[in-house]
């Protein structure tokens, strides 16, 4: 291990002990810490979807549809048979596998726009379906978490500290799939077939079973996620957890503020994303509905226009620009 | 008799699903950009046309070139500023773009017009004609007429005009147009606004029989990308088959679903169409 890993690693680590004692620093109580949670969250829901975006360039705009899953599928679970959360997103994490698995069948052979456009459909299939399957879901009035006594076994707790260090957990491991996936073999044929998938169909990658790997383990994380948001919220309709814009195109916007197909990508874009989202929502929400919104679009057709890798390129651009960069 | 009568009804509306949707596929067969905010245009036509007949007492019909020409020009506007500059860039970035450009369209009306839903009134809305066992509405009838003189239009300006032949060689060889000095950002800018222009025309003369909201576009977005999609994205004669398609699949399984399942047929279609033949159904064998 030469030193450079080795600052990395320790740089991690900081990193890493200054989010876990975060908490102590907020009100417990107070919006920020809320906001902070669902920055975490989202920041591993565009991990999710960068998975299957970032590493094969297989942009999904039905995210959401893995997403409602997980969070219906664990609310559902606890309202009728008072099964615990915990195992409701082991169950909802199945049922967004084989999901991801369906959806890839018809669309593998798919690439760009019109993969883009078959996950877009499908994600409003799902919204559809819970919007008027009303004896399942609720319909669109949308459903509630039921409280139960706070403990950890459901997932349910007093304050927002325990929810704040869940979602982290959830942000690192989620983390931790998407690097190991880079660094396996996996990661490699991914990245083949982002390059030219018809030339890693010659020299041996089977191109189909690789992508419906990606899809599946993003589908599933996704639906575990699910879960926690619906933990968290407590309340949610078809339109939130299966919405395009309220989660497919965020958790992408996500990524690619900060940068697709990086690890941090996600993490800066949704610490960038989220509270100014939150910020604009405070500030105009009373007087003009919709506002927030249009910042949130201007901000995403800015960086697009300006640097369509996001943050992480745009900093190496910095770099370099000062001449730390190495090459000129 | 339901049937045929659903089928009649699927045919007029149709029509006009036919027209909105080829400015979807003129846009990317000339710049190969499937622009995600095409369904927001449908809706600025649509205010077009209502505050024409609020603020003038211009019919939604007579209004419909007034939309597609304010339609026209911001379409130019945002080729020139936006769309141009990611002609080159990767797919995720146009994708990102246009989803971008629907977010801040959507929201600006919502900011501009309010939230309500708002509707025009018109002598001849609940009319219908007899024929024989079958009726057609008026306001069917008016948008179908509408639809195909703008379709025959469009049809005779790509096919007879100057402007129209360089727009399609520069769909099928942007190099060579350039040799033949075929200013191919003009063409682009001319395919982007007569595409969007053309969507607010459909939406102008659907006005009679529907209500406008900033939301409206969301109800489009699917429907419009299955047309395209059935007959082959960038093709225009495509385009008029799968509206005609679409019209009569929704209007069809209107009979067997109830209401809120009408969409989930279609986007079943759509789905079944991208899977089975990516390239549209009068798209070459793959």
């Amino acid at each position: 291990m030469n030193r450079s890993t080795l600052l990395r690693g320790l740089g991690l680590a900081v990193l890493l002990a200054v989010a876990v004692a975060t908490p102590f620093l907020l009100d417990p109580r107070g919006y920020a810490i809320r906001v902070v949670c669902l920055a975490l969250l989202f920041a591993a829901m565009a991990q999710c979807w960068n998975i299957v975006a970032g590493l094969a360039n297989q942009v999904s705009l039905g995210h959401a549809a893995f997403f409602g899953i997980g969070a219906y599928t664990s609310t559902l679970l606890l309202i009728h048979f008072g099964l615990s959360p915990w195992l409701g997103m082991l169950v909802g994490a199945v049922l967004g596998g084989i999901a991801a698995f369906l959806i890839s069948l018809p669309t593998m052979r798919l690439k760009g726009h019109y993969f883009a456009l078959a996950t877009l459909a499908f994600g409003e299939v799902m919204r559809v379906i819970a919007n008027s399957w009303s004896g399942l879901t609720g319909g669109p009035v949308g459903i509630s978490v039921p409280f139960a006594p706070p403990s950890f076994a459901m997932m349910q707790f007093k304050e927002t500290r325990p929810y704040y260090w869940l979602m982290l957990a959830a942000l690192v491991v989620v983390t931790l799939v998407f690097v190991a996936i880079r660094r396996s073999k996996l990661g490699y044929r991914l990245r083949a077939i982002k390059e030219n998938a018809d030339a890693a169909e010659v020299i041996g990658v089977d191109t189909t079973r690789t992508k419906i790997t990606a899809a599946v383990i993003s589908g599933m994380l996704t639906a575990c996620l699910g879960t926690l948001y619906a933990q968290f919220q407590f309340f949610f309709d078809p339109d939130t957890v299966f919405g395009v814009a309220s989660i497919s195109v965020r958790m992408a916007m996500i990524a690619i503020v900060g940068g697709i197909g990086t690890a941090a990508g996600p993490i800066l874009g949704a610490f960038f994303v989220i509270p100014l989202e939150e910020f604009a929502n405070d500030l105009f929400s009373s007087r003009a509905a919709g506002l927030s919104q249009l910042v949130f679009g201007v901000l995403l057709i800015g960086v697009i226009l300006i640097e369509p890798r996001g943050f992480m390129a745009l900093g190496s651009r910095i770099r370099r620009l000062f001449g730390k960069g190495g090459r000129p | 008799m339901a049937v045929l009568q659903a089928i009649l009804d699927g045919l007029m509306i149709g029509g006009v699903y036919a027209v909105i949707s080829i400015g979807l596929t003129l846009v990317f067969g000339v710049m190969g950009i499937v622009n995600f905010a095409q369904a927001e245009f449908l809706m600025l036509g649509m205010f077009v046309a209502y505050y024409a007949w609020a603020w003038l007492g211009l019919d939604p019909l007579l209004a419909a070139p007034l939309a597609f020409g304010v339609v026209f020009l911001l379409g130019a506007a945002i080729q020139r500023v936006l769309i141009r500059r990611v002609l080159k860039a990767p797919e995720v970035a146009q994708i990102f773009l246009t989803v971008g450009m629907l977010i801040v369209l959507e929201n600006a009306a919502l900011l501009m017009f309010g939230s309500g839903f708002k509707s025009v009134s018109t002598p001849y809305q609940t009319s219908s004609l007899q024929l024989g066992p079958l009726f057609i509405s008026v306001p069917y009838l008016a948008a179908f007429a509408m639809s195909v003189a703008s379709g025959l239009a469009l049809f005779l300006f790509m096919r007879a005009s100057w402007f129209g032949r360089a727009m399609r060689a520069t769909a099928q060889d942007p190099m060579a147009a350039k040799l033949m000095g075929i200013d191919s950002d003009r063409m682009h800018m001319l395919a982007f606004a007569l595409g969007v222009g053309l969507t607010a025309f459909g939406g102008a003369v659907i006005l009679p029989y529907l209500t406008v909201s900033p939301t409206v576009g969301a109800q489009f977005v699917v429907l419009m990308f299955t047309v395209v999609v059935l007959g082959g994205l960038g093709s225009v004669a495509g385009a008029v088959v799968g509206g005609l398609a679409v019209g009569i699949i929704q209007s069809l399984s209107a009979l067997a679903f109830p209401i809120q399942l009408q969409n989930l047929v279609l986007f079943l279609v759509f789905i079944a169409v991208l899977a089975l033949r990516p390239k549209g159904l009068l798209g070459g064998a793959r």
